[in-house]
């Protein structure tokens, strides 16, 4: 975790029990005014255990306390009874473009695709958009975090951590620049030899994109400055994650060598991975954590077992691989915790599953510090659910703490509903 | 069979050395240079035609014709005498499909948006309608295309135009080295055929189901256009005068085959012919109930390069087994007694054509058979039997003259003769059979042994033995050896001997002769294959992944104590018995015993009826979407299902067993749908469900705007205000065309109005494609001012604005769950939509428009739960009775009563959790899915997949070419897809 984590601004100040009914549902200050507890809910932790009839209680933003054990009394404390209710870390919705992209077919709400091949110097986070009405859509079923990425090119930018729920991106921004994403070619075979003259070119290029960016950034004055190659240091240094974008294992097993042997300090992660079962050894033996796309996806060749996307999870897991998923696209999104449910489904327990979408991903973005978990001291960001969060039968949100501030939970969406449900006397 | 033992058959033509081929119309320049054209050919090994030998016999040619044959024939002087010693004589081939001598070139100039023809004058509306073109305009003998069809042995061709779907007539010409005038045997032979429209540049059709609507439509003009006298369209006037011939319709796979032999049944035509792709074996039985004879190539494909193991899955296993199983192609089509004929096409070289016919016969292929397809049945097929085909008395001199018995033995062709003019093609090795010569001439080496690769790698025996090679040039021997440098001595033949002067490299002169020392004591080996030892793979059903030898037949069933949703009135049972028979549901309740039912446990399992995908585009061929004009009622889906597309197999996965297929949504008024049930290997038409409604699609918006094309368009309508005056028009033209056709029978009939008109006639419904309330409300104005309704809004997004006003229409509305944000038209779609829909009194559904959800529809119905608080039994009921009503199927399917259609899924957890999978799933009481049937077909395809890899693995060891192969993966089609 040697990436700087933009420090949240937690006020301290002693308030009023008057401050406390006035602040009630608050829209977007972070600030936790009043202890909170939270009794009597099943509690997924999100490191694999699970507290029935738990006890949480969070102050100054953060969980100062979590276990069967009933808190009777703290000073000035809200007390929430959330009997047969279940709580959640808040989700993290990784690999996607949610803010950059606003509506698909209108080219002038796209912002997630950059000219050009080498573009590790864009930044995801400032096209950002908080206000997209895409993301209280995510927000309003769990998705506490996302990582909206840049696409197109072989080095399409830089993506950061940021929150779904902000004032603006500087507000959003929980890991800033944590990855670089480079999009490996497939490896396809080909009888053409000018595509495999392609191949090699795009391959003799990203190799000395990364040659010329180690140089560059060994200078201590580099002049002529060149952002493509300064946006490299982190990386190069690990200090940023290198997320390689690829579906095909031959290609996987190619950039895993080639990265290994040339850069062994460069922390790779791999994303979209669709065959990644198919090098499950290799990925464990050589600690390569994985962001698989979309689970709920149709097989990458017919002789593939038809529910293979929906185990290539466990798979990996059950080899020792560090693995979260991520549903692709941007409205799309907010399905993400359902296709860890068809995980839990295919070959994972429940609470496995519910980490492909929190501590696995708060490790992968290197945040794990303070989210993807509910332990002592963590940020208290997190889900009160009706029933199972990863199953759309019962996976209702009843409440959202972010930074222990309970959040309003409406949206646009819903708005509509009841506006024609009034027009139609609906009840 | 020796017909002609002694006498002699002398036919009329008296004229000894005159050419029956002299270009009489033409010029000369000099003296004229005719030659003598009668010739004896003596000690023949004649087969007159296929089944026939006749054993050293003689054959005179004369004229251009046959003149005689008999054991022996007297020659006068100045006729000329071929010892042919034993050597084959065989009927020339004749190929069926050929371009051969075509001066056609397939220029295609790409356009966007182009509405008509470019072709000027008088033609048809559509360019890939051709019917006036004639292969003969196109003809010109020529020797460097026909060097291909001599060599493989073929001497006649059918010619056509391969390009467009209407292709005009085909010339059956000569491939000889003749005049074009001489050249041509027969016009107008066939009425040409396909469903690709080649060069045309016209945008209509732009799918595999538009091709099939436009030649059905064409064929109906041109019987129209007899009738009337107002125009002249010189191709319908072509076509009219082709309805006669036979057809020659060239088919791009055994499902085409299927698809074009429906069009022949349509219009009662019989005389069709079908040019296939060598895959017909996958569907033995539905050829073989067309009734009609084939053309087929045979153009095996070569091994894949599968060495690397994660290259090789882009190999399909459908396209693994093709490999291995086209050689037995036609073997299997001669065991089922269907008639075919062989073409050279896809073979590039005549090599190739002999190496993979005599792999045919190894493949079982009776060589009797083999012959047969090339000369007697194209004959037939051509319409030239008493000019082609076989060697008799009288019929034109096509014949070639090969070493051996060609069908049996490695010969080879050495001679062509068509109308009596000789061809040579190879020269006959003057070393066959001989293994040893002995040398005199030379002081240390005396003999010379023969190798066996082409005799090329010989030794050179003596003192010393030192390898030497020996060529054939002209006629002479070249020799080659070192010692004391290069040396080569050419010699020439002499009769028995070869002799010949040179200077050895040690400078010395030396005359060398060479004689026959020894022969070979075996004859070459054989090709017919030794019956026992021919083991035909097994095809699938359907021929891809998870396809079997054997369907799963119809089983009579007793779910015993399963929780049963019934969707009825009884709501969920709690541990009930199910009884199923014959398809059927026989029976529901405690306890119920049924004699002969196999007995399924499912306590603790949930079983409910299969799901009903109102919206889906799996299982279609070649395009969705007929886009190319505002209106096209007139295609079906119907017309191009894919049985083998394996998305049906992972909706069967999912727990699905019927669904509408419904054409894109790109234009306002698109196809018709085809209503099926997803049993899996079945035939095309075995998919439809029998009786069902006629359904239409209609579509709505920015799709039909073409707003998101990228492209600037000029297809009207290009607003949803055109959008409106388009539909008011198309139901003006339908009602005024049906009451034209009341007062005139003879009118044309216009497929396109036709179906618009059973919409007014309420014999056909629309499932319409829609998003904003706007739209939705204009399209039951529409309908209501015709007097009819619209039967659903699909996708609908925007219903729940407009719930009022379709809840008075009737109409019903089927939608997604949760899209939204993925076009303009979709930014106020609401996940609560389909509930409140329902809560207003709609009949609602969940529908998928994409293989991939339609796979988890039951989690999309969960939403309902989640976003609008539905009962959990209504909102089951969004994914199977309530698309079963709107399809109107629920009196067949839909829910779980007696009397109903056995659909049925077996679950292990409550079907709408995510943590619910399929067990199986049975369609009509067949089980086409189930965990132990999927394990034991996953365990199939690979261990199938391995051994054919191996195979070719050892292939390409034993030194045969390879290629890098990328199997063609099934599109998977969405509304928005622009084909």
């Amino acid at each position: 975790m040697k990436f700087t984590i933009v420090k949240m601004k937690i006020k301290t100040t002693r308030t009023s029990l008057l401050t406390v009914v006035l602040a009630g549902l608050t829209l977007g200050s972070n600030a936790q005014e009043v202890p909170t507890i939270l009794s009597g809910a099943t509690i997924h932790t999100g490191t694999g255990e699970v507290i029935q009839n738990g006890t949480l209680v969070m102050n100054h933003g953060k969980i100062m306390s979590i276990g069967e054990e009933p808190v009777n009394f703290i000073k000035n404390a809200k007390v929430i009874d959330v009997t047969g209710k279940h709580i959640y870390p808040g989700v993290f919705a990784l690999n996607n473009i949610m803010g950059l992209n606003e509506i698909d077919a209108v080219r002038a709400t796209r912002d997630f695709n950059e000219v050009g091949d080498f573009n590790p110097n864009v930044r995801s986070l400032i096209a950002y958009n908080t206000d997209s009405k895409i993301l209280p859509t995510a927000f309003f079923n769990g998705i506490l975090f996302t990582q909206p990425v840049p696409q197109g090119g072989s080095i399409s930018g830089s993506s950061s951590l940021v929150y779904t729920k902000a004032w603006n991106w500087e507000d959003a921004a929980i890991a800033e620049d944590e990855g670089v994403h480079l999009n490996y070619p497939d490896f396809r075979p080909n009888h053409k030899p000018e595509e495999q003259e392609r191949l090699n070119k795009e391959l003799e290029a990203i190799r000395k994109f990364f040659e010329d960016a180690k140089q560059y950034n060994q200078q201590s004055n580099p002049s002529p400055v060149n952002l493509r190659l300064k946006a490299m240091k982190k990386v190069l240094e690990g200090k940023a994650n290198l997320y390689i974008h690829t579906n095909k294992a031959k290609a996987m097993l190619h950039a895993i060598a080639f990265f290994k042997t040339n850069y062994p300090e460069v922390k790779i992660v791999l994303v979209d991975a669709e065959e990644a079962w198919q090098v499950a050894d290799e990925l464990a033996k050589q600690k390569i954590p994985v962001i698989l796309g979309t689970i709920h996806r149709l097989p990458s060749y017919p002789a593939n077992d038809v529910d293979q996307p929906f185990k290539t999870p466990a798979q990996l897991v059950r080899k020792g691989v560090l693995v979260a998923i991520s549903q692709t696209g941007s409205w799309e999104s907010r399905n993400v915790m359902f296709n860890a449910g068809t995980c839990a489904a295919y070959g994972l327990t429940k609470e496995e599953a519910l980490q492909l979408i929190t501590l696995n991903a708060a490790k992968i973005t290197c945040t794990a510090e303070k989210l993807g978990s509910l332990e002592k001291g963590k940020e208290a960001s997190l889900l009160v659910v009706d029933g199972d969060l990863l199953d759309m039968r019962s996976s209702k949100i009843q409440k959202i703490f972010k930074q222990g501030e309970e959040q309003q939970l409406s949206n646009e969406q819903e708005a509509l509903y009841k506006k024609y449900k009034e027009k139609y006397g609906l009840e | 069979m020796r017909k002609y033992l002694t006498s002699i058959i002398l036919i009329a033509s008296l004229s000894l050395g005159v050419s029956a081929s002299a270009q009489e119309t033409f010029p000369h320049n000099g003296p004229r240079d005719q030659r003598p054209e009668s010739v004896i050919f003596t000690h023949v090994n004649l087969i007159p035609s296929s089944g026939q030998h006749l054993v050293d016999m003689s054959v005179w040619v004369e004229a251009g014709k046959i003149k005689a044959i008999a054991k022996e024939i007297p020659a006068n002087k100045g006729i000329k005498v071929v010892d042919l010693n034993g050597k084959y004589m065989y009927p020339a081939f004749i190929d069926a499909f050929s371009s051969y001598g075509l001066k056609w070139e397939s220029k295609r100039e790409s356009k966007s948006q182009q509405f008509l023809s470019n072709k000027p004058g008088a033609y048809s509306w559509n360019e890939a309608i051709r019917a006036e073109l004639k292969a003969e305009d196109y003809f010109a003998s020529d020797n460097r295309q026909a060097e291909l069809f001599r060599k493989a042995g073929f001497g006649v061709t059918n010619s056509l135009i391969q390009d467009g779907i209407c292709r005009g007539t085909s010339v059956v010409v000569s491939t000889g080295n003749h005049p074009s005038h001489e050249a041509i045997i027969k016009k107008n032979v066939h009425s040409a055929w396909s469903f690709n429209k080649g060069s045309s540049s016209q945008d209509y059709p732009g799918s595999a189901m538009g091709a099939v609507a436009l030649i059905r439509q064409s064929i109906l003009d041109a019987q129209w256009y007899t009738k009337q006298t107002k125009q002249t369209n010189l191709s319908l006037e072509a076509l009219s005068n082709q309805l006669k011939l036979p057809v020659l319709m060239e088919v791009e796979n055994k499902f085409a085959l299927l698809r074009a032999d429906r069009i022949a049944k349509e219009f009662g035509l019989n005389n069709w012919i079908y040019k296939g792709r060598g895959d017909e074996y996958q569907r033995l039985k539905e050829i073989k109930s067309t009734g009609k004879p084939l053309v087929i190539p045979l153009n095996f494909p070569k091994p894949y390069e599968v060495q690397d193991p994660f290259d090789a899955q882009y190999v399909s296993l459908a396209d693994l087994k093709h490999w291995e199983m086209a050689p037995f192609n036609p073997a299997l089509l001669a065991k089922e007694k269907i008639p075919f004929a062989l073409t050279l096409k896809g073979c590039d070289q005549a090599g190739e054509f002999w190496k993979n016919l005599r792999t045919a016969i190894k493949c079982g292929l009776d060589p009797e058979i083999a012959l047969k397809a090339l000369t007697e049945t194209p004959a037939q097929l051509l319409g030239i039997s008493n000019q082609a085909g076989s060697i008799k008395v009288g019929m034109p001199a096509h014949f070639i003259i090969a070493t051996t018995d060609l069908f049996r033995e490695n010969g080879k062709i050495l001679e062509l003769w068509t109308f009596g003019k000789q061809e040579v093609l190879d020269e006959e090795n003057p070393l066959e059979g001989i293994s040893q010569l002995t040398l005199t001439g030379l002081d240390s080496f005396t003999t010379i042994q023969l190798g066996s690769n082409e005799r090329q790698e010989a030794k050179l025996i003596g003192r010393d033995t030192i390898p030497m090679t020996l060529q054939q040039a002209n006629g002479s021997l070249i020799l080659q050896w070192k010692k004391n440098g290069l040396n080569q001595i050419t010699l020439n033949k002499y009769s028995s001997t070869w002799r010949g002067l040179g200077m050895l490299a040690n400078g010395k002169q030396v005359s060398l002769e060479v004689v026959e020392a020894k022969r070979n004591s075996e004859k070459p080996k054989a090709t017919t294959p030794q019956e026992k030892n021919i083991e035909i793979p097994t095809t699938l059903f359907p021929f891809c992944e998870y396809g079997s030898a054997q369907l799963p037949a119809k089983e009579n069933l007793l779910i015993k104590n399963a929780r049963v949703w019934t969707n009825e009135q009884e709501g969920i049972l709690e541990e009930a018995d199910v009884w199923i028979k014959d398809g059927k549901i026989a029976g529901i309740g405690k306890n119920l015993q049924a004699k002969d039912a196999r007995v399924i446990d499912a306590k603790g399992k949930q079983l409910t009826n299969g799901i009903i995908d109102e919206h889906s585009h799996v299982a279609i061929y070649n395009g969705v979407n007929e886009c190319t004009q505002a209106i096209t009622a007139e295609v079906r889906i119907g017309d191009v299902l894919n049985p083998e597309d394996i998305n049906i197999y992972r909706q069967l996965a999912g727990g699905v067993t019927a669904a509408q297929l419904l054409h894109g949504s790109c234009n306002p008024v698109g196809g018709q749908s085809a209503l099926v049930k997803l049993r899996w290997g079945v035939a095309p038409e075995e998919m439809k469900i029998e009786g069902a409604d006629g359904f239409i699609k209609f579509a709505l918006g920015e799709n039909v705007k073409q707003s998101n094309w990228g492209i600037y368009s000029s297809r009207y309508p290009q607003t949803r205000m055109g959008v409106e005056q388009v539909y008011y028009d198309a139901f003006y033209r339908a009602r005024e065309y049906d009451a034209e056709l009341k007062r005139n029978p003879s009118l044309r009939k216009d497929l396109e109005l036709e179906a618009l008109n059973e919409i007014l006639t309420r014999k056909r419904f629309i499932s319409c494609h829609s998003y904003v309330q706007s739209e939705i409300n204009m399209l039951m104005h529409v309908a209501d001012s015709f007097r009819f309704k619209v039967n659903t809004f699909t996708h609908i997004l925007e219903g729940y604005k407009v719930a009022d006003k379709m809840k008075k229409h009737g109409v019903s509305a089927s939608t997604f769950a949760d899209w939204w944000a993925y076009k303009y038209e979709v930014v106020e779609a609401i996940p609560y939509n389909g509930a409140l829909l329902h809560q207003m009194g709609i009949t609602t559904a969940i529908n998928s428009d994409d293989a991939e959800m339609g796979r988890r529809l039951n989690h999309e119905a969960a939403k309902m739960v989640k976003y609008g608080n539905l009962k959990e039994e209504e909102a089951w009921k969004m994914v199977t009775l309530n698309p079963a009503k709107m399809l109107h199927l629920d009196k067949q399917t839909g829910s779980i009563k007696v009397g109903k259609d056995a659909d049925l899924v077996l679950w292990n957890d409550n079907p709408l959790s995510i943590y619910a999978k399929p067990e199986m799933t049975m369609v009509d009481g067949v089980i086409y899915y189930s965990l132990e049937r999927d394990a034991e077909l996953r365990a199939f395809v690979q261990k199938e997949r391995q051994r054919i890899i191996q195979r070719m693995l050892e292939a390409k060891q034993s030194g045969e070419k390879t290629e890098v192969h990328i199997s063609r993966q099934d599109e998977v089609y969405h509304c928005e897809d622009e084909n």
